[in-house]
């Protein structure tokens, strides 16, 4: 099922918690509402469900609207946070509720509560409390409960938060799965962006209640449309420079900060200042100064961090302000102590403006 | 949702009419009543005057302040290493001490009084017994035996708030400053005793609200020593007519006070209350022989002295008995021949009128509790203090104000059945809301959204979710509520009339005519139909419920 949003706006009195977000969700897409705490991602999530009702704005299941339709007709399916199991019914009980509710057949009941408890593998716990059950276990009969019913629509709100990290890997590659093998369309809410980029077809990136980028997670990692969304997804430099010149023929920028030159890939610039997004693990560490290449400045070692596989250094950069490099696999011979000099490029061939 | 949210709106407004007619207007009422010359129908401060100006009714609020502080002071002096003992150090029974160490909280203290009298009293048992050996007892009249009676059944409110505090102190506490280089004394008083203050304070402004609000004890065991709550209620039913006037104006001396002790309770000590998530509890120690003999003799004694009284109503309820004069040794049933025979109708008031007080309890409980919780907001706020308001209004004062409200005019309840239901009702429905929706605050809103992402509509989703969640807390409430009702006599006292008279005032007027058989053999009745329940519920599902009163 399509999922249309139109200039949904939510208001908690003088906040704006949801500021007109319009989004287009593709039958069977797994997509993810990423953002830090307070950006309005939740707050979205439970206006589709139908516990908000938005302020302005139109919600669309398929071509049908459905603004007016009460929560509990709206045929959606919702993982909580905490689960929210029903802590007086057993395993079996709990997935069969929704089924009740719509005055299922007993023996279909059954057959539909076996096939789903088979899906998230908790065969021979059907009889149990929720509250003898493992965070993982808990968090299986959520999904399942969301899911026999069949919903048009999964919805997740932060579903594994409450776990340890271990639990969290291969829960999210679980859900995944059973995601795929029913093709359903989901809506998932996470804060954390590895998460998000592991599960998810598509991010919208929300910020104070506005979108900032919507895209597949290479589009969003390789092509930042803000500052927010390059520092959200993954960690980035950002550096500020003046526009000194355009190579219309090239399709190259040449731009300018703290006495330092740069030559860099890109479409026109709309302004006299651009912003650059570089991700630690494009910058590449250099010999020297070297005639004819561009984008190579000294910098020095003011900290650096080795994790075997990776080495992660921060360095004076342009301007003064400090530069994350990352070299991975390093040669232990060419490892840097604090306060030597390390010269750097930035990648001349690789999209760095931020757009918009 | 919208629809469901209309629904809430009116039952909420509902529920402020029925608080507004219930609980303030009368008081208002009553307010205004006081500032009236009865005689001209004018505005008039007579009231007030003739209370400053005779000692007689100045004397009735000292002697009020009097026997409650006293019995505050005493209370605390029991209470305090009652609890510090039980939680400190190991004793043998430790369990059923503190069991019975509650019991005194659920039973009525005028059932009390009444044992004291059997056996302190002009015709009592060791009156007798000492007046054949020609020596005179201190007597139990006056003072002294109110003190006494308050004492032993409200010291186990300062031991429940004690050792609550006690036992939520972190073992690493007292560690940090023995660590620091203090010794077991120095620890006590700057880190364990300042810890459990505010618990203590609590407790002593629950027992002086209590003394000063009771009723029943005062009236039997006070005679000649006056106390406010007696001499409104004397004020109001005076043969002679009654003053209105002062009546109301007692009676609003006494909400004053009591009212006060509510808001500085509520306002003041529960923001001084130290909160901590107890980790490790304190370690109980054990004593050598002597000292722990020691502490078992004085919580033993404390609970033997607490319950005697009961246990010496219950042996007369089946003692031969004629007048006030007891044949102790001569078992006869024939009281409870009698309350069963000739005159079983209060029996029968008591269990209907508290039955349906506390089924409507129940449900109002169950609304209150759900606005109280989940639609937080001013107008809940607003409801709260609405709801525990009649917790601050002495039963005595509560009974005057709607008798005198509903006695004339468009709605005439006074002398029905149903002004005792409105007042059991709206005073013992705080019980109820407080278990309730100390449970339903722990059931996360996400369950009743999970029902209704399920397609189970809002209102039904309730119903077959968060009900069945919260049922352990509406049980809790409903027997608290039907307990503290069957044990009411400051308000039925004023309500009643003839053919409505329950247990308690059948209990309360045989004992003024010095009919001690009867009297106990209905105050045995109701001593069991208390703890029956009660002690069911503890079996059932281990929940202490003096701790919820």
């Amino acid at each position: 099922m399509r999922v249309e949003l139109t200039n949904i706006t939510k208001l908690f009195g003088p906040l704006r918690a949801v500021d007109d977000v319009s989004l287009t969700i593709g039958e069977g897409d797994f997509f993810t509402l990423l953002g830090p705490s307070g950006c309005g991602k939740t707050t979205l999530l439970r206006t589709i469900a139908g516990f908000y009702n938005p302020d302005a704005g139109e919600i669309r299941f398929g071509d049908r609207l459905i603004n007016h339709i009460p929560a509990h007709r709206r045929e959606t399916g919702m993982v909580f946070q905490n689960y929210a199991l029903f802590p007086h019914l057993s395993v079996f009980d709990n997935i069969a509720y929704g089924l009740r509710a719509r005055k299922i057949p007993k023996p279909e009941i059954a057959e539909r509560i076996a096939r789903i408890i088979k899906i998230v593998q908790m065969e021979g716990l059907e009889r149990r409390a929720p509250s003898k059950l493992s965070g993982g276990q808990q968090q299986r009969v959520a999904l399942a409960r969301a899911l026999v019913i069949s919903p048009q629509i999964l919805l997740m709100d932060e579903p594994l938060s409450n776990l340890d990290a271990k639990l969290r890997v291969s829960m999210r590659e679980e859900i995944r799965r059973i995601q795929k093998e029913l093709g359903i369309t989901t809506i998932y809410v996470t804060h954390d962006q590895e998460e998000a980029m592991a599960v998810s077809d598509r991010i919208a990136i929300l910020n104070r209640g506005r979108l900032e980028q919507v895209g597949a997670p290479a589009e969003i990692y390789y092509r930042p449309e803000s500052r927010f969304a390059a520092e959200f997804m993954g960690s980035s430099n950002i550096i500020e420079m003046a526009v000194t010149g355009w190579d219309e023929d090239h399709s190259r920028i040449a731009a300018e900060t703290a006495g330092q030159t740069f030559s860099l890939r890109g479409e026109k610039p709309s302004g006299a200042r651009i912003t650059l997004s570089v991700r630690p693990e494009w910058i590449r560490v250099v010999a020297g100064s070297r005639d004819g290449e561009a984008n190579i400045l000294p910098g020095t070692v003011l900290s650096s961090t080795f994790l075997g596989s990776m080495i992660r250094y921060r360095v004076s950069g342009p301007g003064g302000k400090p530069v994350v490099i990352e070299v991975h696999d390093p040669d232990e011979g060419s490892i840097r102590k604090d306060g030597e000099t390390l010269w750097y490029q930035l990648p001349p061939d690789r999209p760095l403006v931020i757009r918009g | 949702m919208r629809k469901s949210f209309q629904a809430w709106n009116i039952i909420l407004v509902a529920i402020f009419v029925i608080l507004f007619f219930a609980v303030l207007y009368p008081i208002l009422y009553i307010f205004k009543a006081s500032f009236v010359n009865p005689e001209t129908g004018a505005f008039s401060l007579k009231s007030y005057a003739t209370f400053l100006h005779y000692p007689y009714y100045l004397r009735c609020l000292r002697n009020s302040l009097f026997v409650s502080t006293l019995s505050t002071l005493l209370a605390l002096a029991i209470g305090i290493p009652f609890a510090f003992f039980l939680s400190r150090y190991k004793i043998p029974g430790k369990n059923l001490i503190r069991t019975l160490g509650t019991l005194p909280l659920i039973l009525p203290a005028f059932i009390g009084a009444e044992a004291w009298l059997i056996l302190l009293g002009r015709n009592g048992l060791f009156a007798k017994a000492f007046r054949g050996l020609d020596m005179e007892i201190p007597s139990i009249y006056g003072w002294k035996g109110i003190v006494l009676v308050f004492t032993l059944q409200f010291f186990p409110f300062v031991f429940l708030m004690v050792s609550a505090a006690l036992n939520a102190i972190d073992r690493s506490l007292e560690e940090a400053a023995t660590n620091l280089g203090a010794g077991r004394l120095r620890v006590f008083f700057t880190v364990t005793l300042p810890v459990v203050t505010p618990a203590i304070l609590s407790g002593a402004l629950v027992v002086f609200y209590l003394c000063i609000e009771n009723f029943g004890v005062p009236v039997l065991i006070g005679e000649d020593f006056r106390v406010l709550s007696v001499q409104a209620y004397n004020e109001f039913i005076s043969e002679l007519g009654g003053n209105p006037s002062m009546a109301g104006a007692l009676s609003m001396i006494l909400l004053a006070i009591t009212l006060g002790l509510t808001i500085f309770q509520k306002y003041w000590v529960e923001r001084k209350n130290y909160t901590m998530t107890s980790l490790n509890p304190l370690e109980v120690k054990r004593l050598r022989p002597l000292p722990t003999f020691l502490i078992w003799l004085f919580c033993a004694g404390v609970v033997f002295v607490a319950l005697f009284p009961f246990a010496v109503v219950m042996v007369s309820s089946i003692t031969k008995t004629q007048g006030p004069v007891m044949y102790f040794g001569q078992f006869s049933l024939e009281n409870f021949i009698r309350a069963f025979t000739i005159a079983p109708r209060p029996i029968f008031n008591s269990f209907f009128l508290a039955t349906t007080a506390t089924l409507t309890g129940i449900v109002f409980g169950i609304v209150v509790s759900y606005l109280l919780v989940r639609k937080r907001g001013a107008v809940s706020y607003l409801l709260d203090i609405l709801v525990m308001l009649p917790l601050a209004i002495a039963g005595t004062v509560q009974g005057i104000a709607l008798a005198a409200t509903y006695n004339k005019g468009i709605i005439v309840l006074t002398g029905t059945w149903m002004i005792l239901v409105l007042a059991y009702f709206i005073r013992k429905a705080p019980y109820s809301i407080k278990t309730t929706s100390s449970l339903l605050q722990q059931i996360d809103p996400s369950i009743e959204e999970a029902s209704i992402n399920l397609g189970v509509p809002p209102v039904r989703s309730f119903i077959r979710v968060v009900l069945p969640i919260m049922m352990p807390g509406i049980i809790a409430g409903a027997i608290i509520m039907w307990v503290t009702t069957l044990a009411e006599l400051s308000t039925t006292i004023v309500l009643y009339y003839g053919p409505w008279a329950t247990m308690t005032v059948e209990i309360f007027q045989r004992i003024g005519s010095g009919d001690f058989g009867p009297a106990s053999a209905y105050a045995t009745i109701l001593i069991i139909s208390v703890l029956i329940p009660l002690f069911i519920l503890n079996r059932v599902s281990g929940k202490d419920l003096a701790s919820s009163l």
